[in-house]
């Protein structure tokens, strides 16, 4: 009876490991609705930030982390599309593709805090561009670019190869395929990748915290130079530093509480479907 | 179809083309951006213990060391959860519960570093002090609390990468390991593990890299505490104490306040450089070890 026995404690044991996973994760939501939630109100979202942080809501943060989200989402659509491109319809089977998906591995792999001290050279020394929403969204295309690219990846090479056969026997040039085909039908491919990758690209402060954002004191910008923008992310960051204050607690678990909610619901559109496409993947 | 000059065909080599750029540019910048710092300091930048910036002393040591005993440490706490977990998923979980459990482990993927960080610092930090009592430690800020922190955070790369690891031992040698008698624990401890073996190394390679290159949870709750040599390197004084990670120090105030002197700054982008060829590093032979070809 020890193999009887060994199965159900080894299924016990593995069964604990997930359990455990699955706690943090309400653990974390639960301790951050229980102490955020009282600092959400109205006037959270539509003031702006006053008594550094102790007072006052989160506008302008809100406002600076959708510019940036905007700019990064802009900066990584036609890179994206274009590896995703060059990898499904350009590429063939051989050295160059293998080269493109470990090129990806790497940008993915990339410490987001190198993305940052390469913005501050390039952008706010070289460019002279000081602090300035563009090179945070610039940097934050760069985070998402990998996420939203194997998206597309993935869907281009799942798609029939009779759509492309069909398309290519009415006399379609490469390009017509392209853009009638291939690109219409891994439209969704790319819009979860886009969600995800914002969902990452929100919560990272470490490429913006030298080169786009800044704590207090910005509003909307009005140009590229010296044009700072406030952000979610690194109000938590500052505040969190100095979190002893009561008053500043209940705004920093306030503030957590909302890029919490940003993030999840980002994910959770994207998340089902994609997942699903990836379990049907494996029946197979 | 004809392989003939078209608009897109040239925007999608030119698009891709920047994308390569930009990341040889990375690798190419920083390590003439550091040029000096090895000009002056040789190969102490890599094994001098002291940093002390204005007395130009530019010793990394402390700072690698910091960083492989935090992510050594996580991935060690996190590879037998993050697998164990993984195994009862694919191996005894109902597939219809399989997406539910799923869908919290991405959740969890996706929780920004901020938000740990300040988990940690206002509770992990204390529990941690609570811990370490015993050892009469001086604050709950130590290199155990950033490792237990980042061991949370790599805990879904973990799971997911083992899962599809797991996930991709074909059916048909589970379907011959039952007709032989095997029950499930047999059939994953036999079968599915010693298959998957390549892919469970490369997502630990993979969650190892990640955590080496994470910043700012760590950076809340490690100390930050310069110049940390143990006495000993094979003890657990280092980890109960605080001390400074790659990250940690990239992420302070002090690179702001490095660009005025070229040497100063010639080490920050050293630090850069190195995490960033680690952690290349560790990809690269990720990579080697297992056989699919997405992240």
């Amino acid at each position: 009876m020890s193999r009887k026995l060994l199965h159900h404690g080894f299924r016990a044991l593995t069964a604990l490991c997930a359990l455990l996973a699955c706690s943090i994760l309400c653990w974390l939501i639960s301790a951050i609705v229980r102490r955020g939630w009282p600092a959400i109100s109205w006037q959270f979202f539509t003031e702006q930030i006053r008594l550094v942080g102790a007072s006052g809501g989160i506008f302008y943060n809100l406002i600076g982390t959708g510019i940036l989200l905007l700019t990064a989402l802009v900066t990584s659509l036609p890179i994206s599309i274009s590896l995703a491109l060059l990898h499904g319809v350009y590429l063939k089977e051989g050295r160059w593709k293998r080269s493109l998906e470990t090129l990806l591995y790497v940008i993915n792999g990339m410490p987001s805090i190198v993305c940052g001290i390469f913005g501050l050279i390039v952008f706010v020394h070289f460019f002279g561009w000081g602090k300035s929403w563009l090179s945070g969204g610039l940097l934050l295309g760069i985070i998402m670019l990998p996420t939203v690219t194997v998206a597309l990846m993935e869907r281009i090479s799942s798609l029939p190869i009779s759509y492309i056969e069909a398309a290519a026997g009415l006399g379609l040039r490469q390009s017509q395929i392209i853009w009638s085909i291939i690109l219409p039908q891994s439209l969704s491919g790319l819009i979860t990748g886009s969600l995800l990758g914002l969902a990452r690209a929100a919560g990272e402060i470490a490429p913006i915290m030298f080169t786009a954002t800044i704590f207090a004191g910005a509003t909307i910008p009005h140009g590229i130079k010296e044009s700072p923008v406030l952000s979610l992310p690194y109000h938590i960051f500052i505040l969190a530093q100095d979190s002893f204050d009561p008053s500043v607690g209940a705004k920093v678990w306030g503030t957590a509480l909302v890029m919490i909610a940003l993030v999840f619901v980002l994910s959770l559109i994207a998340l089902p479907a994609r997942l699903k496409l990836r379990e049907e993947a494996h029946h197979d | 179809m004809n392989r003939r000059f078209s608009i897109t065909r040239l925007f999608s080599y030119g698009f891709s083309a920047l994308a390569v750029g930009t990341v040889m540019a990375m690798f190419v910048l920083l390590f003439i951006q550091s040029l000096r710092v090895w000009q002056y300091e040789g190969l102490g930048f890599l094994t001098g213990t002291r940093w002390f910036y204005r007395q130009q002393q530019f010793g990394a040591a402390p700072m690698i060391l910091g960083t492989l005993i935090t992510a050594f440490t996580a991935l060690l706490l996190a590879a037998p959860v993050g697998i164990g977990a993984a195994i009862f998923v694919s191996e005894f979980l109902h597939p219809r519960l399989r997406l539910t459990v799923k869908i919290v482990i991405e959740l969890l993927a996706g929780v920004p570093s901020v938000i740990y960080g300040l988990l940690g610092v206002l509770y992990l930090r204390n529990w941690i002090y609570e811990l370490l009592t015993p050892f009469d430690p001086l604050s709950g800020d130590t290199l155990l609390t950033g490792a237990v922190l980042l061991a949370v955070m790599i805990l879904p790369t973990v799971m997911t990468l083992s899962d599809d690891a797991l996930r991709s031992v074909p059916a048909i040698q589970r379907h011959a390991a039952r007709g032989l008698g095997l029950n499930s624990t047999e059939v994953a401890l036999h079968i599915a593990l010693p298959q998957s073996a390549r892919g469970l190394l490369a997502a630990l390679l993979l969650a190892l890299g990640r955590a080496m290159g994470e910043a700012i949870a760590v950076f809340l709750v490690v100390g930050r505490q310069d110049n940390q040599w143990p006495n000993r390197l094979l003890s657990f004084q280092p980890l109960i104490q605080s001390g400074q990670t790659l990250t940690t120090k990239l992420a302070s105030s002090e690179t702001n306040i490095a660009y005025g002197d070229p040497l100063h700054w010639a080490a920050i982008c050293g630090l850069a450089w190195v995490l960033m060829v680690m952690v290349a590093g560790i990809t690269l032979v990720s990579i080697f070890f297992s056989q699919r070809h997405v992240p």
